[in-house]
């Protein structure tokens, strides 16, 4: 029998806080289509993803009927094609790239993860190939996104890489210079990068994973937001140990919710089940903001002093909750602080709550880290990769995952509007503090050692 | 062995049950389910009662009309033959939604909304409305646990309702019942 309280606060979850499935994602392994012949690979790695996914929307679609829960997106990921597409040219696999895109419009799919390297500790010919293919790949393709981890808490940082992935950046944003730099924001430089991440840019299929296999990443800021309204209102003298625990009952609700939409999906495409990701990820819509929850627990906006205070607990509130609610919760699980995909984010940055200083601050507690940060167009590829250094050692020495989605936007100067529409949204560009541009610590190149795993302090 | 459907109704007050339950295990009868509610301050159940062959179904209705008389209840005994309708001996394979209606009291309401369940071959299993009044729509919640089958088209029946509640001005969402049960129980 179910009570009254559950049956408004889960209708109030689905009608009015924008509770969705924000991605159903099939990972499929295409280490089986590997082949020294270009025509023959592209074929193979078409056939196998139109079969393994063909199904996808329909039963996504069959799924939000039943449930009237929306999946707001259906995406593939697929093993690094720096490894399966490692006897190619960069031109060739740009070609590559263009056959997924094509494959993910036949399909219906937003994206497709995994025109990825792995290079933290080198780089092979394959991997430099992929990552020389990355500006063309995605300017000439529409739903392909990129991502390259450059560094790892047991291999250290890899700075030539890093060095090497500010010149891509820059390039990627140029080539898309119309757009004001689109091609950037679906490329993402890692540390820690996850096998079973569902979210995007950073989606890709691990060496280790199944065949193929279903994960889901759950959203929900809004009801999170909603929660600690409530709550606050029932009990204005609540303090951060019962916050704490209403954000990690609502994630855990949350939780259950994908993880039974996800296990359906699964069950109608006739494959396994991963991962929930429950991460906080915003669209750039009201009630659908993390940076609105900042604003509901009491601060005066993202960014102003207590945000990274209040970044921890949210993201290890959410994490707990999760944990709590499935066996199988994967990926980057948390909250996701994204600039230019957050109303209230983008806000902050634009009246100057929010600097490049402090978010890189807050990415040291939040789950990803520089996430879609529109900078200047003159911001030099030397300086994006110091950017890109400081965030990976971050995630390095805290063994946590941290990322870079820098988007130099070509022509825009600070304070300046960039938009790349739909979730990918529209925000500030913000000011990097250059100083003088020669930045001779990062041509140096090499690898920064790994970090000692004890003297833990 | 003869069956009987009891119904009491009546203000709620202590010993109805005591009352009732001891005059049909002194007459021999059995009971074998039974239901009991109270809608504010109103008692009602039903009971499913097995009697011996030879009882006397008279005496026993008899024997309850005075406790009827006694408590100021409405009781009544009807022998029950357990005959299904076409329905039970074919059910169909159905899905469980709960239909939630939002919005103050409405005349016509439950009318109009079942009405549109029948049509759609969906079945109630439970109805519970809670009006507490105020201005917080979510104080006046009407909550239908309904079956539906497979080959009832979802759209088609949220269509419908969407045109009721917006007639009746009143909010009606459709639901999946696994939402509610995989969100609000942790042990399953």
């Amino acid at each position: 029998m179910l009570n009254e309280k559950d049956i408004i606060s889960t209708l109030m979850m689905v009608r009015e806080q924008n509770l969705d499935l924000r991605t159903v994602t099939v990972g499929i392994n295409l280490t089986d289509c590997v082949s020294h012949d270009l025509e023959t690979f592209k074929r193979k790695i078409y056939d196998k993803i139109t079969r393994y996914a063909g199904q996808l929307v329909a039963s996504c679609n069959r799924i939000e009927r039943r449930y009237g829960i929306e999946v707001a997106n259906k995406r593939i990921s697929i093993s690094p094609i720096g490894v399966v597409g490692a006897p190619f040219s960069s031109e060739q696999l740009v070609e590559v790239a263009v056959t997924l895109d094509k494959a993910a419009h036949e399909l219906g799919v937003d994206f497709i993860g995994g025109f990825t390297a792995l290079v933290e500790k080198g780089m092979s010919k394959g991997d430099q190939a992929l990552i020389e293919a990355i500006p063309q790949a995605l300017t000439e393709t529409q739903r392909i996104c990129s991502s390259v981890n450059v560094a790892s808490t047991r291999a250290g940082i890899n700075m030539d890489a890093i060095l090497k992935m500010g010149e891509i950046i820059k390039q990627a944003a140029e080539l898309t210079a119309d757009d004001d730099g689109l091609a950037a924001a679906k490329l993402v430089v890692f540390a820690n990068i996850p096998q079973d991440v569902p979210f995007m840019a950073g989606a890709y299929l691990g060496i280790g994973e199944a065949d193929a296999v279903v994960s889901v990443g759950v959203s929900g800021p809004g009801v999170v937001k909603a929660a600690l309204e409530k709550a606050l209102a029932e009990d204005e003298n609540m303090d951060l140990s019962r916050a704490a625990d209403v954000i990690k009952q609502t994630a855990a609700r949350l939780t259950r919710a994908g993880e039974l939409v996800g296990r359906e999906v699964a069950q109608l495409l006739n494959l396994p089940f991963g991962i929930v990701d429950l991460s906080l990820a915003p669209t750039p819509n009201r009630n659908d903001s993390v940076g609105e929850i900042f604003e509901a627990i009491g601060l005066p906006a993202f960014g102003a002093p207590g945000s990274t205070a209040f970044l921890s607990m949210l993201n290890d509130a959410v994490k707990k909750g999760g944990a709590f609610a499935s066996s199988h919760v994967g990926g980057l699980s948390g909250a996701f602080i994204p600039v230019c995909e957050d109303l209230t984010i983008a806000e902050s940055a634009a009246n100057g709550t929010l600097n490049l200083e402090k978010l890189e601050a807050m990415t040291a507690v939040c789950s990803v880290g520089l996430d879609m940060v529109a900078i200047p167009g003159d911001t030099t590829a030397e300086m994006i990769s110091a950017i890109i250094a400081d965030e990976m050692a971050i995630g390095v020495i805290n063994k946590k995952t941290t990322a870079a989605r820098l988007i130099p936007a070509p022509g825009k100067k600070a304070g300046d509007i960039v938009r790349f529409g739909g979730l990918l949204g529209e925000g500030p560009v913000m000011a990097v503090n250059m100083g003088s541009q020669e930045n001779r610590f990062v041509r140096l190149g090499g690898r920064i050692p790994a970090p000692i795993q004890s003297l833990v302090n | 062995m003869n069956k009987a459907l009891i119904s009491v109704l009546g203000n709620d007050q202590p010993g109805i049950m005591a009352a009732v339950a001891t005059v049909i295990t002194e007459h021999g009868g059995n009971i074998e389910n039974l239901s009991q509610t109270l809608l504010q301050s109103v008692f009602g159940a039903l009971l499913m009662v097995s009697m011996p062959e030879d009882a006397q179904c008279k005496e026993l209705q008899q024997a309850l009309q005075q406790i009827g008389q006694k408590m100021r209840l409405s009781i009544h005994v009807d022998p029950w033959d357990e005959q299904p309708t076409p329905w039970q001996e074919n059910p169909p394979e159905v899905q469980p939604y709960i239909l939630t209606v939002i919005g103050p009291d409405r005349r016509g309401l439950v009318a109009e909304v079942s009405t549109q369940l029948a049509r759609h071959g969906v079945n109630i299993t439970n109805i519970q409305a809670i009006f507490k009044g105020g201005k917080n729509p979510m104080d006046n919640l009407m909550v239908f646990e309904v079956d539906v089958p497979r080959s009832t088209v979802m759209q088609d029946l949220r269509d419908a309702l969407h045109e009721v509640g917006q007639r009746l001005d009143i909010e009606i969402d459709t639901q999946h019942r696994k939402i509610f049960e995989s969100v609000s129980n942790i042990s399953n």
